[in-house]
């Protein structure tokens, strides 16, 4: 990029008016309505769409007495401390458990919905060199930053309203829903503000969503562990921006003062952002790329160790946080030990017999766990399609790889990353479970429970190879497979699926091992699946064109 | 000689796109083969379909004596290929990027690696996200002239080089000619071409035009003639083949085909010739003509054909 040094004369004394720094801020704004005008809807739309479905979902399970108590177990101990601080557990309604518990999802969705949108009007752009034919025009040199930044805000008030509005509709009190939407705007908000600070520090715009992402799991991780040092939260949790919204305690007694929180952390890390951009060069970063190796490493030298290469990052990440997460979920197991007033409900989530309930509930986790993992999958064959798009792949498939060698490598870094993956949060999960309950027998139950799910993980990564091989343009449905097995993972007890749905879900094959035995039948059967697809989609992406740029 | 590269008929359409439209394409071995066409002629099409990442609908394709879509591998071996847009992996450095193609291809030539480094005044330590359009440029060509393959498919490789690094490169071409590999090297950077290639082919719509050397191709073309005589020039524009005659003040000048260049420049003698000067067809002119029938036509006067 030797053209981007178009040093802006800041050091210059001469004052300017703001209308000048941002210059076209108006036809910005229009602009990126006008490019985002089915993304923004479709978020909002979508995520007010499921607070609709689990709202009513959870309605249905508090019109019984024995219901009521049920939810309410679930908001208390360390198991609800992952969710939230748990107000309003002791009269417990539907509308207090999904602020209290549900709230999770949607503060983690406004604040996706705000790093993305941040990030792709400000770094991708950058990245891609299209701000810099923007700002060749009469564009201000903040108008581009303040431009979505307006969106933002906008956007994320609108999602206030709907999340409000979408509550009272399902009869809950309307000021309360106006406060819980302004609960789950406010984390959108403040992350909106820390991605408009993250894109100027680095050059690269995955790095810059990566760091607020960062931030995000660490406001989840500090939240979570402060809540579960204390009924409703202690000190440690008020240095979360999670907790700011948890803490208006919508439907209990609600206060909006915490949001003044969120609103001055926005406000701070905006007025960082701006600052920072001040100081460096269209499409510059102000942390300069450090000098790398200039020779490769002796390893990297065939395909399957260029394929590790560039699927290292991903796996390592992905292992260590499903680790953690593993590892947390393993460590509550404890509280399922007391079967006393648990509902018929929940019991039969867990398996349907007070016995096994530990087994049955770190069955759920496992399978959860089992469905994140195939959107690593899934995610890495999306980068394999990058390679191919962006035309890196062009080259090294004029060397002498042959395209079964260079995708099969793939396939396979993934696939034994997967088992890596589900081996070590099997094993921290084990250890969580172990030192819980107190029984050093759930290490070794735990880690075969999750290589367990191995073979139903492989046949999602199939179903993308097959699409990566066939139809290369819609491999984004491999997402509903995989979104369909985490949904009916994590809500299948909750709402009536559709049995064919169930069906055809490949972790439905596998049972739920550490309660039930493992099945070595189906494993073998979905192995075999799993590995005639991915054979199908290499046999067809020998056939197809490379797609070029 | 034996052809490196043999097409004929080649077809490839992209939906409603003709791309290539019965391309016969030779080019011998050892030879440095200028491959020229304006933007979307269907050069990295073509290319492309040499390598076998692409696949004709329909036509015949030889590189190396082999099938490059059914033999991809075994030809790659002995093939090197600079794309015309390089991508590099944004978290790998140029030198890795370099190696792991250069290994991927069965081995490079470390010394020729370095001393190609330098000449082109590369960083191999920058990550490939933070090159530049030439930069990144350098470590295809790097990586491709650093291994020892016969056939190198150049596609544009020079777009984003300042002049200064375009004349090493045609040293280093000059060099791998002299190695006696094939080059094929599109290009729409004409003088670059004229440089290097012993032969050249024009492709226009996804279809060869004219190939031969570049004598040949002058041969078929006006060559234009300015001379001072010492007696008026008269009668010479009723001679066949001489186009464009404009006599003033003892001097003269007119285009005259190539095969007429003779009979024309014996007529002339006869007129006492004091000075002369005569400027054969440049690229440029070569290529007007194929593609700028309006403009050939402005240009030429009579705009007939040939
Ligand atoms: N993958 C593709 N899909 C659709 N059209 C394409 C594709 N690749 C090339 N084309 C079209 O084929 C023609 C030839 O392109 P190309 O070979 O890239 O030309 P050149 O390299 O000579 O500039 C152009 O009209 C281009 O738009
Ligand atoms: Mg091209």
């Amino acid at each position: 990029m030797t053209a981007t040094a178009v040093r802006e004369p800041t050091r210059t004394p001469t004052r300017r008016s703001p209308g000048n720094v941002l210059a076209g801020t108006g036809t910005l704004i229009r602009f990126i309505l006008r490019r985002d005008r089915i993304k923004l809807p479709a978020w909002l739309l979508g995520i007010s769409l499921l607070l609709f479905q689990l709202a009513t979902a959870v309605s249905g399970l508090t019109e019984t007495e024995e219901g009521r108590e049920d939810l309410a177990r679930f908001m208390e101990g360390e198991v609800s401390a992952i969710m939230g601080p748990g107000y309003g557990r002791d009269s417990i309604s539907a509308e207090v458990y999904v602020a209290g518990v549900y709230g999770l999802f949607f503060f983690v969705l406004a604040a996706l919905m705000s790093m993305q949108l941040v990030s792709r009007h400000t770094r991708v752009d950058e990245q891609n060199g299209r701000a810099e034919l923007v700002r060749s025009t009469v564009v201000g040199r903040y108008a581009q930053l303040t431009a979505v930044l307006i969106v933002a805000v906008a956007a994320n008030v609108l999602l206030g309203l709907m999340v409000g509005g979408t509550m009272t509709a399902n009869g809950f009190d309307g000021g309360d829903g106006l406060l819980f939407g302004a609960s789950v705007g406010a984390v959108g908000l403040v992350f909106a503000g820390i991605t408009a600070l993250t894109v100027q520090v680095t050059e690269y715009a995955r790095t810059a969503t990566g760091i607020a992402g960062a931030a995000l799991g660490g406001a989840w991780a500090v939240r979570a562990v402060g809540d579960m040092i204390d009924d409703y939260g202690s000190p440690l949790s008020w240095f979360s921006p999670l907790a700011w919204s948890n803490q208006t305690r919508s439907y209990v007694d609600g206060r909006w003062w915490p949001l003044l929180l969120s609103i001055g952390l926005a406000a701070a890390a905006t007025a960082a952002g701006y600052a920072l951009s001040n100081r460096r060069d269209v499409g510059a970063g102000l942390v300069a790329s450090r000098a790398g190796a200039p020779v490769a490493a002796s390893w990297l030298r065939s395909p399957l160790a260029a394929a590790f290469r560039l699927q290292r990052a991903s796996l390592i990440g992905w292992t260590a946080a499903l680790a953690v997460f593993a590892f947390m979920f393993g460590a509550v197991a404890d509280q399922l030990t007391d079967p006393d007033g648990m509902s018929e409900n929940r019991i039969d989530m867990f398996g349907g017999s007070v016995d096994t309930l530990v087994d049955g509930y770190l069955g759920v986790i496992t399978l959860f766990t089992a469905a994140l993992a195939g959107i690593m999958a899934i995610q890495g064959v999306q980068a394999v399609r990058q390679e191919e798009t962006k035309g890196r792949a062009e080259p090294v498939l004029a060397t002498a790889t042959s395209r079964w060698t260079w995708l099969g490598s793939y396939l396979t870094v993934i696939a034994i990353g997967l088992v890596g993956l589900l081996l070590v949060a099997g094993f921290a999960s084990g250890i969580g479970a172990a030192a819980s309950v107190g029984d050093s027998s759930y290490v070794w139950e735990m880690t075969s429970a999750h290589l367990a799910q191995v073979p139903g993980v492989l046949v999602l990564l199939g179903t993308a190879a097959l699409l990566f091989g066939v139809l290369p343009r819609a491999i984004g449905l491999a997402w509903a497979v995989v979104g369909g097995s985490l949904f009916v993972g994590m809500f299948g007890t909750l709402m009536d699926i559709p049995g064919w749905l169930r069906n055809i879900m490949p972790t439905e094959y596998t049972g739920q091992p550490p309660l039930d035995s493992i099945a070595w039948q189906a494993m073998v059967i979905l192995l075999v699946i799993a590995a005639g697809l991915a054979a199908a989609g290499l046999a067809a992406f020998r056939r197809r064109d490379l797609e070029t740029k | 000689m034996t052809a490196a590269i043999a097409t004929s008929g080649l077809v490839k359409t992209f939906g409603s796109t003709r791309a290539l439209d019965r391309l016969d394409l030779t080019v011998d071995t050892g030879e440095v083969h200028g491959f020229l066409g304006p933007n979307g002629a269907g050069k990295s099409t073509t290319i492309r379909v040499l390598l076998g990442l692409l696949r004709a609908d329909s036509g015949r394709v030889e590189v190396l004596g082999g099938d490059p879509w059914h033999d991809a591998v075994a030809m790659h071996r002995r093939m090197a290929y600079v794309p015309g847009d390089v991508e590099l992996w944004p978290n790998l450095t140029g030198g890795e990027a370099i190696d792991l193609l250069g290994r991927l291809r069965g081995g490079l030539n470390k010394a020729r690696r370095a001393e190609l480094i330098e000449r082109l005044d590369l960083d191999p330590t920058k990550k490939g996200r933070t090159y530049s359009k030439g930069n990144r440029q350098k470590v295809a060509i790097v990586a491709a002239l650093a291994s020892d393959a016969e056939l190198l498919l150049l596609d544009e490789p020079t777009a984003g080089l300042d002049p200064l690094m375009e004349v090493v490169f045609q040293d280093v071409i000059n060099q791998v000619k002299a190695q006696g590999r094939t080059v094929l090297l599109s290009s729409h950077i004409l003088a670059q071409v004229e440089e290097l290639a012993d032969k050249v082919s024009i492709i226009r719509h996804g279809e060869i035009v004219q190939s031969g050397t570049l004598a040949e191709m002058r041969h078929l073309t006006r060559t234009t003639i300015e001379a001072d005589t010492s007696r008026p020039v008269t009668g010479l524009e009723l001679m066949p083949g001489v186009h464009d005659l404009e006599a003033a003040d003892g001097r003269v000048r007119f285009a005259v085909d190539g095969d007429h260049l003779n009979d024309a420049v014996q007529a002339l003698s006869h007129f006492d010739i004091r000075s002369m000067t005569s400027h054969p067809p440049t690229l440029e002119e070569l290529m007007l003509r194929h593609y700028g029938e309006e403009l050939a036509a402005a240009g030429n006067g009579n705009g007939e054909e040939r």
